[in-house]
């Protein structure tokens, strides 16, 4: 699965597209399954065409956290996704939640080893 | 202090008023975000993962408490809180909204504060040591200088899209709390056999990708020439620095390059070209800038204090805390106090607006009116007289600010790394905030004496990590944050490039790896010898050795 | 519309206004046109330069690349009418350097005019190191030139300009003061 990302402009913010806007939850954002490639290259063009709202858009691979729902694969993604790791009340993870608890639990995709997630502080 | 002049505010209104108008033109799409990308950073606004992030300058590391406040002021308005002290001593600002910057900027103005030059392909903000005027083995104050150079170089109408970044750090005493060796140009005031004051220019010294400790190009350039000087070294670089890799940039690259001696002589034969007498600064302006830092007002007193006496006596916190955090003082009776941003646990180099404005008032009350941020991510208040010792400790205490842990192995600088930074590529903070609980023991770390820990969560090594005396270096393996350490660096004056341990770590095996090669040192110690003492009387196998066979 | 803008007025004070271009450049795989003053690259004048001059007829005025050394020119320059250094991006720096030397090595008092990547936000920078012609990439007007070279109050550092920098504007308080 995909889903599609950016910073906002005015503020900085993380965001993500949904069906023709931008939102700010990972949680809500529209997800593209591997047949929807155009559709993931239509919403980066549909960022790109509006440079006084978005900067940088740009697709990113998600991955499937076992009965808890998606999260980015990458955990620099994950990051943009949650807030800084070591401030757990600072952005988008202050609201906590089902998707929080998701991306805090998610393991990267490359993992090799059987380490603890690299995500959830101690 | 220096004080700004109504010269000096008209030119930052100036200022403030162009980057308003930019901001306005990018939100309104007449500048893309490429053209407007250089023009913010030139006033040091990046966008960085989570939101804008503003560096705000804090020339040669010095503040008076008004600015403190203003600072704090900011973090609580348009941030979260809270400000993070950088290896360049500056200020960043975590949260910011490219909407609020213009304000923000012009809030920092009214305290002659600036962003000026924080980043972009220009001369940076210059660095000095934080002990200027206030200790006693400087030759010279390099506030002076740095404030010479702050305004030769500010918006520098030659050197303003140089290949790369430029830094540049002043000393004024023999230890070095400035690093200049491995900066772009390090400028050591030294006196000739003459008495002549004049520099030790280093050039091409410099971390990231491709570190080097500067060689020395001149032994003693007489200090009224410093800034013709300067201009044909950066005219040189600007000629023929390379612009083709943005990884060869850096003048390191054409010093090594050319060789010391011929960028030497190549800067000698354009400095010989130069108009000197119009280049230099006059003697009346440079009399006017020295005056401003002159003007301390120290009181007589006597060299010892009973009240501090008594009060160490009695307490064995404020004991540790002046054997760890109180420097000598050039005048007697008094001290120079660090403040350690190094709470076991904390997020290094972060101090909360609470505690910005608690040490702006003991600047104020105790303090006279200065207060410094060193390049180890500390406060210091550079002139407290022993005799407030016990007051200043216990206001400091009691705000989480009396960690008596300076240059001890907690005392970790970490760069905000993949928490917030969008080079990063692996986490920082977490890796400091794990080994700094792994010595929370104030005794331990104490008996393990000086130990510079140093985190870089990329390769363009903001956190200092290869003149460390153990640098951490995060990678991205295969998406995965391992860290890569390395032994024997040094940031001081007997400067040093770290060698590599090893094969890279996983996150939760750095601490362990530290607590292994700091057991190492303690066993294979003679006498009074620091971490880095053995290090270079052993060399690196035992400590390889130690921590590799500990792996498998 | 003319696309050259050119400063005009007195020295301190900077006023840009849209100025005729009378010079046509000619890239090096152009033929040189029969008449008309014409811009031409170091190389192909430093083959072909000497013949053109000699007719008398038109000016010539030389492009020099940023890595190209202005000291190339130095014996030539009292015969050149513009020299013109190339920004082939915003942020090469090296032309500032070349203009300096112009005017200040080498007291060139013809027209140094910036082409390629200009944009008015160099244009304080510019005019202080001795452009005073400008070919703008970005649009932009002569009002938007004359307010961004003039934006600034004050400067800290000389260059090739003669505007008083702040150790001057200080000196001259105090000397107002003493009297």
């Amino acid at each position: 699965m995909k889903a599609v990302t950016a910073n906002r402009l005015i503020d900085g913010e993380v965001v993500f597209w949904k069906q023709g806007a931008w939102v700010d939850g990972f949680g809500d954002a529209q997800l593209f399954d591997a047949e929807q490639g155009e559709e993931v290259e239509a919403a980066v063009a549909a960022g790109k065409a509006a440079p006084t709202v978005i900067v940088d858009p740009y697709p990113i691979d998600l991955v499937a956290v076992e009965g808890l729902g998606l999260a980015p694969v990458s955990y620099r993604e994950r990051i943009r996704a949650l807030g800084p790791t070591n401030e757990l009340l600072h952005g988008k993870q202050a609201e906590g939640g089902a998707v929080v608890e998701a991306i805090r639990h998610a393991s990267g995709a490359a993992r090799s080893t059987g380490r603890v997630d690299l995500i959830r502080r101690k | 202090m220096y004080q700004y002049d109504v010269i000096d505010r008209e030119f930052l209104t100036d200022r403030s008023n162009e980057f308003r108008h930019q901001v306005v033109r990018r939100l309104a799409g007449d500048l893309t975000e490429d053209q407007f990308k250089p023009l913010r950073l030139m006033n040091g606004l990046y966008l960085q993962l989570h939101a804008y992030m503003l560096r705000v300058a804090i020339p040669y590391g010095s503040l008076n408490a008004r600015q403190a406040r203003r600072l704090a002021w900011v973090a609580r308005t348009y941030d979260k809180g809270y400000g993070h002290m950088t290896t360049r001593q500056n200020v960043q600002f975590n949260w910011i909204k490219l909407k609020d910057a213009p304000d923000i900027l012009d809030a920092l103005a009214e305290v002659d504060l600036h962003a000026i030059q924080t980043s972009g392909n220009c001369i940076r903000n210059t660095t000095a040591d934080p002990y200027a005027g206030a200790t006693a083995e400087e030759v010279d104050d390099p506030r002076v200088w740095s404030e010479v150079i702050r305004q030769w170089s500010t918006l520098h109408p030659e050197f303003s899209f140089l290949p790369r970044k430029f830094k540049i750090a002043i000393t004024g005493a023999l230890t070095d709390r400035a690093a200049v060796k491995v900066h772009d140009i390090g400028l050591i005031l030294r006196r000739a056999r003459d008495g002549s004051l004049g520099f030790e220019v280093i050039v091409g010294g410099g971390q990231g990708r491709t570190p080097y400790v500067g060689p020395t190009i001149k032994q003693h350039l007489p200090a009224g020439s410093l800034l013709s000087y300067l201009e044909a070294v950066l005219r040189v670089y600007n000629r023929h620095g390379r612009r083709d890799n943005i990884y060869k940039a850096r003048i390191k690259i054409l010093v090594a390059a050319l060789g010391a001696e011929e960028f030497g002589r190549q800067v000698e034969e354009e400095w010989a070209k130069i108009d000197q007498g119009r280049a230099d600064l006059g003697d009346v302006e440079l009399a006017r800038i020295r005056g401003a830092f002159a003007q301390t007002p120290f009181e007589t007193l006597p060299a010892r204090s009973e009240a501090f006496e008594a009060a160490k006596a009695a307490s064995p916190s404020l004991a540790r805390f002046a054997r760890n955090n109180v420097k000598p003082h050039k005048k007697p009776g008094y001290a120079i106090v660090e403040v350690s941003l190094k709470a076991i646990g904390q997020t290094p180099g972060d101090a909360t607006a609470d505690q910005l404005d608690v040490v702006a008032d003991l600047a104020e009350r105790y303090g006279l009116d200065d207060l410094r941020v060193t390049h180890a991510q500390n406060l210091v208040l550079p002139h407290i007289k022993l005799d407030d010792l016990p007051a200043v400790h216990a206001i400091l205490e009691a705000n989480g600010l009396a960690t008596a842990n300076i240059d001890l192995v907690s005392d970790i600088i970490a760069c905000p790394g993949l928490d917030y930074c969008a080079l990063a590529n692996a986490r920082a903070i977490p890796i400091a905030q794990d080994i700094a609980k792994t010595f929370a023991d104030p005794d331990r770390a104490e008996t393990i004496g000086e130990l510079k820990i140093k985190i870089s969560g990329c390769i363009n090594a903001c956190g200092h990590h290869h003149v460390a005396h153990i640098g951490i270096l995060g990678v991205d393996k295969k998406g995965e944050e391992f860290y890569q350490l390395s032994l024997g660096g040094s940031g001081a004056e007997d400067a040093t490039i770290g060698k590599i341990l090893g094969p890279a770590l996983p996150a939760d095996r750095v601490a362990p790896a530290i607590d292994t090669l700091v057991d190492t040192y303690l066993a294979a110690r003679q006498g009074e010898e620091r971490f880095l003492d053995t290090y270079r009387r052993v060399g690196l196998e035992p400590f390889k050795e130690a921590v590799y066979a500990q792996a498998d | 519309m003319p696309k050259l803008i050119k400063l005009v007025g007195a020295k301190d004070e900077h006023q840009a206004q849209w100025a005729e271009d009378a010079f046509v450049h000619v890239t090096d795989e152009d033929a040189i046109p029969e008449a008309g003053d014409v811009i031409l690259s170091l190389t192909r004048f430093q083959a072909e330069g000497d013949t053109l001059l000699s007719s008398n007829s038109r000016r010539v005025g030389v492009r020099i690349e940023p890595a190209g050394e202005v000291e190339a020119l130095a014996y030539d320059l009292p015969r050149l009418s513009l020299v013109a250094l190339a920004f082939p991006k915003y942020r090469d720096g090296r032309a500032y350097t070349s203009a300096r030397l112009l005017r200040e090595r080498f007291h060139y008092e013809g027209e140094i005019r910036a082409v390629g990547d200009v944009l008015q936000e160099q244009a304080g920078f510019m005019v202080r190191v001795g452009f005073d012609a400008f070919e703008p990439n970005d649009g932009s007007s002569p009002e938007a030139w004359t307010k961004a070279a003039n934006r600034f109050r004050h400067v800290y550092q000389r260059a090739a300009d003669v505007r008083p920098i702040a150790a001057d504007e200080r000196a001259a308080q105090v000397e107002e003061s003493a009297l």
